[in-house]
């Protein structure tokens, strides 16, 4: 293997497609991690009450293609329950990992059904965001091991 | 001097509204029109990779035509008005995106889509500087599904510029899009508003001298030429889609795409079969 060359090692590293033909440019394996000062993605944590059953309910959502929790994967930015004349009510705020997913529908329902389940809870809606920018770094460490498992490199 | 941010959809006098629904039906509608034209190509593109990556870069900007037409949700339209009932002639995409394709010439496809993104891209930077919070919202997240696009036309004409048979190709290619290219920073009747409000600050006239520079040395540096920079008034499409004239290719497309929403009678997008949980 000594003719393979050396992977670049950082994002100023990656050639410049004006250079040449280049034909597979990403190559370049980095982690990061979440700032500590980060906002989102939020995992309930600290959460009590109907808030800390809608959380509960929103670990048991998988992503349609890999068994991994939205929770887990970052998808949920926040989780907020109020109480009115017309009820309790459950209002999620997450995002996507891209644009152009086609099971969007079925996920923004699927998360909508889970946070109006607990008991106590009336109804619930979904808002969906695009910023901050979900990426990677914000899978939990379950969210890892469950990708791993699943054979997906992470 | 910066604009001032503008409110939320609800909180938009009517000249701000006017102007912001005028760039979004243009950026949605490019987006939107362009992503079905690139999928004539699948399963038809010169080798499997190709095929699955101008699939997925049209799969890209059906995700971002998505976020436009979601924020013209905000104002409250339905989909249906917005895409499967809409009078063809109401579409504000600019006529380089209906274009049909010269039939097996990869080159076509290839010069088409780096006209376009490298448009996307500028219109995209210059859009991180908008005065409507609702765009600016999303205007991250469309530049990280962007670049790619403007990588992937660039190795593909450095591999059809690599004989002189691929370089005919792109230089027909070049000649016979140009006009329609140029129409992509053909103004609507908002521009003036669209830029005084800040909503996208950088006028269209300047993203296309931005445009002619970036592509014209690239092309060049692979030995093709593009038309001279005073000769490009003259030379924009006659139909320019911003104001509404389209190409005759539109109406076959239009026609296509709405054709299985009429044959079925349908008077709103349905769903195939009842949702379980409600029957």
């Amino acid at each position: 293997m000594s003719d393979t060359p050396e992977p670049p090692t950082d994002a100023q590293s990656i050639p410049d497609p004006t250079d040449g033909p280049q034909y597979c440019a990403y190559t370049d394996y980095r982690s990061g991690e979440v700032p500590e000062d980060a906002v989102v993605p939020k995992n309930g944590a600290d959460s009590e009450g109907h808030e800390r059953a809608v959380w509960d309910a929103l670990f048991e959502v998988e992503d349609p293609e890999m068994p991994v929790s939205v929770v887990d994967l970052g998808l949920i930015y926040d989780v907020a329950v109020t109480e009115d004349d017309a009820g309790t009510h459950a209002e999620v705020t997450m995002t996507l990992t891209y644009t152009g997913c086609p099971a969007r529908d079925m996920l923004l329902d699927d998360v909508r059904e889970a946070a109006a389940s607990p008991d106590g809870v009336d109804d619930a809606s979904v808002e969906l965001v695009w910023s901050p920018v979900w990426s990677v770094e914000f899978v939990s460490e379950a969210g890892r091991e469950d990708l791993r498992e699943f054979g997906v490199s992470i | 001097m910066a604009s001032a941010r503008l409110g939320a959809p609800g909180d938009l006098s009517e000249r701000e509204r006017e102007a912001v629904e005028a760039l979004l039906y243009q950026l949605a509608d490019d987006e939107f029109v362009v992503a079905d034209r690139y999928t004539d190509w699948q399963c038809q593109g010169p080798t499997l990779e190709a095929d699955i990556a101008i699939a997925n870069i049209a799969q890209d900007e059906l995700g971002h035509a998505r976020l436009w037409y979601d924020l013209l949700q905000d104002f409250g339209y339905e989909e249906t008005e917005l895409i499967w009932e809409r009078e063809a002639e109401e579409f504000r995409h600019a006529t380089l995106c209906e274009q049909s394709f010269e039939s097996g010439d990869w080159a076509d496809a290839v010069v088409r889509s780096y006209f376009y993104d490298v448009a996307e891209f500028l219109q995209v930077e210059a859009l991180a500087e908008t005065s409507y919070p609702r765009i600016a919202d999303r205007i991250e997240k469309v530049n990280g599904e962007e670049h790619y696009h403007r990588e992937h036309a660039q190795n593909w004409l450095e591999r059809l510029c690599e004989d002189a048979e691929g370089t005919r190709r792109v230089q027909a290619a070049v000649d016979d899009l140009y006009p329609y290219a140029l129409t992509l920073f053909e103004p609507t009747a908002k521009e003036d508003d669209i830029v005084e409000l800040g909503i996208r600050p950088t006028p269209l006239a300047q993203l296309r001298e931005e445009w002619y520079d970036l592509t014209g040395a690239f092309l060049d540096g692979l030995g093709v030429s593009v038309p001279d920079r005073e000769a490009l008034d003259d030379l924009v499409a006659e139909e320019t889609g911003r104001d509404g004239s389209h190409t005759d290719d539109w109406q076959r497309q239009y026609n296509e795409l709405t054709y299985t929403y009429r044959m079925l009678d349908r008077t709103e997008a349905r769903r195939l079969m009842a949702d379980p949980d409600e029957v």
